[in-house]
């Protein structure tokens, strides 16, 4: 009732009137407003350069239209269809073996019952996100340098041969998931931790009574509850589908691995900034960052058709 | 009978799994560690670190102290994460504020904008024509101003004002007369304090670990961070790091940095990140940060 009638006064008053009695939140918003203009929307006004020809002295808006030439220059390079293959093989690696194991090791760790072990269990897991991938590809380089690295000591330990891993273009994606699951996904696990944690314990100690054994209270119980949130991040997932982490793979790779290692954040890089083709860096980025929208959408609407709530 | 003793081979495995997953993330952080106060000719005859060393040697972080590129670097990466972090958490908390009050106007179409940035941006090469338009273009300030205001932080503040600011408190003020301006410098922010503290670590790490701002948008040898100096010298070893030692005598290359000086520069590089962790960890398991998925 309050509400409604403060509601029916504000319709009444006008539109300065308004101003002057919300000034302070309409303040507040400034800032934020303007720093979203200029840096968030401001790059998307730069998207025009897809279809310019960059004038440097004229700037972007007077610069003479091209059409879509630069979108048919992208698919003229051969190392464009070889970056798209790289990104959805690395990713959907991660998928395969990173989703899962992030789920698995969340599991795990609900259901280990020692709290000691299991705090410091999560203070380990959780700490390699923190760090920046320029440490995390030094620690890299170092455990797998030929030689000296520990990788290497341990197969000559074995009798085995040394392998010189990071120029190995067979082994590249790998060391990336592996990589991947060690940084990120103790850190992924939280968020499965706590929709479990909202779980009752009523239902298992029910369960307990009827006769289940802890299997079952993983598969009956703890996993239906995390759907929603499966089904949440598995869009979040698809829909960086186009978008391999460029600092994972900057930070670790060497041509020598560009076959099987080079993907479209990292190539756009070395294109756009690296030879200064800005125009075609653009259509780039149009092109993927648009992919990714749609996919994101799609997704979200077939997440909500299965009766799970969706991201938006 | 197994199961009344509350412990069985379900629970042996789970332990063994868990442990073992936990030392794999520590271990090389410990590795890093111990080699950064192991002298490299010792290093050599045992590569498979376990222990530190008995004759600890802390000649590597002496040098790294005493290089005036680490220092003025290191000085260069303390402002940008000061600074940077307060205008963050400045620009973002207060028109999070501002859009959790939905009922005022404008207010749902100003998140619904500052949501879509989530999902969708100009990339790469327009933001780079952006920041060359501005001026910001090898400018040290692009290490700072462009990422003021954050949409993940903002969709976490913006539900933590919304939801965990008790609104009972607010509507008491205002019947006290309180205005605008009170209710959120003397209720809000102080009730505020926890989660602006939380997200403020979280900022802090990022602005602590970027370099790419500083690769793309900067490269001015002078203003370069602690990230990219221990990138350089990392980097400038790969090239040997990848090649065998036949390789690298037949090839007559120089010597490289000491494995001991780069990964006592890991651990100077990780030293700030480690310190605040307890407190990172005592916030985001709390669930704080749940909120930025939910969207």
């Amino acid at each position: 009732m309050a509400q409604q009638t403060v509601r029916l006064q504000e319709r009444k008053i006008g539109f300065t009137a308004y101003l002057r009695k919300y000034w302070f939140l309409y303040v507040l918003a400034v800032p934020g407003i303007a720093f979203l203009a200029v840096f968030s929307y401001g790059p998307m006004y730069g998207l025009l350069l897809a279809f310019k020809d960059l004038n440097m002295g004229a700037g972007i808006l007077k610069s003479p239209w091209a059409g879509l030439d630069h979108f048919k220059t992208i698919f003229s390079y051969p190392e464009i269809t070889r970056a798209i293959m790289n990104t959805l093989a690395i990713n959907a690696l991660n998928l395969l073996f990173g989703f899962t194991f992030v789920i698995f090791l969340a599991l795990m760790l609900n259901e280990l019952r020692f709290k000691k072990v299991k705090s410091v269990a999560q203070t380990f897991v959780y700490l390699p996100y923190f760090l920046s991938w320029i440490v995390f590809s030094g620690i890299i380089q170092t455990f797998l340098a030929p030689d000296y690295g520990l990788v290497n000591s341990i197969l000559a330990a074995l009798g085995k041969g040394q392998i010189v891993f990071l120029s190995e273009a067979g082994l590249y994606r790998w060391i990336l998931v592996v990589a991947n699951i060690i940084k990120t996904s103790g850190y992924s696990t939280i968020i499965y931790l706590a929709a479990i944690a909202g779980v009752s314990p009523e239902l298992y100690e029910s369960a307990k009574v009827d006769g289940a054994n802890r299997f079952h209270m993983i598969r009956h119980i703890t996993l239906p509850r995390i759907v929603p949130t499966i089904a949440v991040l598995l869009i979040l997932q698809l829909a960086g589908m186009f978008s391999a982490n460029f600092d994972m793979v900057y930070t670790t790779y060497s041509p020598m691995v560009f076959e099987t290692g080079d993907v479209i954040s990292t190539y756009i890089y070395r294109v756009g900034i690296g030879k200064a083709q800005y125009e075609v860096g653009t259509a780039m980025g149009l092109v993927f960052n648009g992919l990714s929208f749609l996919v994101i959408i799609a997704a979200n609407k077939l997440i909500r058709k299965m009766d799970v709530m969706g991201i938006f | 009978m197994k199961r009344r003793l509350g412990f069985n081979f379900f629970d042996l495995f789970v332990l063994a799994f868990c442990v073992v997953f936990a030392l794999i993330c520590f271990y090389p952080i410990w590795y890093v560690l111990v080699v950064s106060i192991t002298p490299y000719e010792q290093f050599l005859n045992t590569p498979f670190v376990l222990a530190p060393p008995l004759n600890p040697d802390f000649t590597y972080y002496t040098g790294i102290f005493t290089s005036n590129t680490f220092l003025r670097s290191m000085s260069v990466s303390v402002v940008v994460t000061l600074v940077g972090t307060s205008l963050c958490l400045l620009v973002t908390s207060s028109v999070a504020y501002a859009v959790s009050k939905t009922h005022i106007r404008g207010m749902k179409l100003l998140n619904a904008v500052a949501v879509f940035t989530m999902f969708f941006s100009g990339g790469t090469i327009p933001t780079f024509m952006l920041y060359k338009n501005l001026g910001l273009l090898e400018n040290p300030l692009v290490m700072v101003i462009p990422g003021a205001f954050n949409v993940t932080y903002y969709i976490i503040m913006r539900n933590y004002f919304s939801y965990s600011v008790p609104k009972e408190l607010e509507e008491a003020a205002r019947i006290d007369r309180a205005n605008d301006i009170q209710v959120f410098g003397r209720i809000v922010l102080p009730l505020s304090r926890p989660m602006l503290a939380a997200i403020g670590l979280f900022i802090a790490v990022g602005y602590w670990n970027d370099y790419y701002t500083y690769m793309v948008y900067c490269q001015i040898p002078k203003f370069q961070p602690f990230m990219w100096a221990l990138r350089r010298m990392l980097t400038d070893a790969t090239f040997t790091s990848s090649t065998s030692s036949a390789a690298q005598q037949q090839l007559n290359i120089p010597k490289i940095p000491a494995l001991s000086l780069r990964m006592a520069t890991v651990i100077v590089a990780i030293f700030p990140i480690l310190i605040v962790y307890p407190f990172l960890q005592r916030h985001f398991a709390k669930g704080i940060l749940i909120g930025a998925v939910k969207g």
